[in-house]
């Protein structure tokens, strides 16, 4: 429900690292987005392109990698993937290996703004 | 040795690592330092629309009679209805309009504590907007966060939002005395609350009469 807040934020550094850069056109950008994110990267991309008309980012490829979630569990102590479809809400709450609840997430809810192509005239 | 430079256009690939949540983190610490340097415990309450928020932090609020010592910055869409009821109560109140954001962030909460008077104030509420989604996602540099649910939202909440659970330090399972008309069992709830998040104590109360706010009082470590 916050994609228009983060994808706001993503058009905001992709104009000025492209204003910084003296670039022109922005080509393409690169996204990071945790399957545990409390956010749907489709909804994102649709706000970022649409944020992004009228701008010298106009029209840019959005690339979105998926990043995997991680849990780390107290009881047994280990790091282990989550397993199962990513979309099932309680798939990250319970240890894969010893089914404890006691899990805290080390990776799968970032957002990141990887890598931005811009091109630039001589 | 010769240099080629290429002529005509250049594609250039910019690496920036840029955490896009990572800004209002630095906020929310931000704020956290305001908070301490200022004596002031902070507590963000979340929950949905109608879970009782506003009429808990009131019976806290009654229960300490802190007056002026306590502050309360209500979150919401567009209305001061909050504001209002909690102002009954003699804290310092200051209503944070988000338009249409769905959330709180830190920045709109170090807006509204430059803009507030907190000489004195020993306790400071964050009520935040209805809505079990994006709260949860974005701390406003609170020491304790509160998630409120109530037993006539039925009985699957938790389970339908366990993520905004997962960042409570404290869960309050709120009308308890509507359970049998709504036919939830209360122990179901705090049965999936222990899966969702089994660090955080859950306590029932019914906030509009008063009971169990004592018990949060404690929990959240508040003394009048």
């Amino acid at each position: 429900m916050h994609e228009f807040a983060i994808a706001s934020e993503i058009v905001q550094n992709v104009l000025e690292t492209a204003q910084q850069n003296r670039g022109g056109r922005v080509l393409s950008l690169d996204l990071e987005v945790g399957e545990l994110a409390v956010l749907n990267d489709e909804q994102v991309t649709f706000w970022v392109q649409e944020l992004l008309k009228g701008t010298v980012a106009e029209g840019a490829r959005i690339r979105v990698k998926r990043v995997k979630g991680v849990v780390g569990c107290d009881d047994c102590g280990r790091r282990s993937r989550v397993r199962g479809d990513p979309r099932d809400i309680l798939a990250p709450l319970s240890c894969p290996r010893c089914g404890s609840f006691r899990v805290r997430i080390e990776r799968g809810k970032e957002c990141y703004l990887r890598r931005i192509q811009l091109l630039r005239g001589s | 040795m010769k240099v080629v430079k290429p002529k005509g256009a250049v594609i250039l690939d910019i690496e920036l690592e840029k955490d896009l949540l990572q800004k209002n983190r630095s906020l929310a610490k931000e704020n956290r330092r305001r908070f301490d340097r200022l004596g002031i415990l902070a507590i963000d309450v979340m929950g949905s629309v109608g879970s009782g928020k506003t009429s808990l932090i009131k019976g806290i609020l009654r229960k300490l009679a802190l007056g002026e010592r306590a502050a309360v910055i209500a979150g919401d869409l567009t209305t001061t209805i909050d504001a209002e009821r909690i102002a009954e109560e003699g804290a310092r109140v200051i209503q944070v309009n988000t338009g249409k954001e769905c959330h709180l962030d830190a920045h709109l909460v170090g807006q509204a504590i430059e803009k507030m008077n907190l000489d004195g104030v020993r306790i400071l509420f964050i009520e935040n907007v209805g809505n079990l989604i994006c709260p949860g996602e974005f701390p406003l540099g609170a020491h304790k966060r509160l998630v409120v649910v109530s037993v006539t939202e039925g009985p699957y909440t938790l389970m339908k939002h366990p993520f905004i659970f997962r960042e409570a330090d404290v869960i309050i399972l709120n009308k308890v005395d509507m359970a049998r008309a709504m036919r939830v069992n209360a122990r179901d709830i705090e049965r999936d609350a222990k899966r969702v998040n089994p660090y955080a104590p859950v306590i029932r109360t019914n906030a509009l009469r008063g009971r169990g706010i004592g018990k949060v009082i404690d929990s959240l470590g508040l003394e009048g």
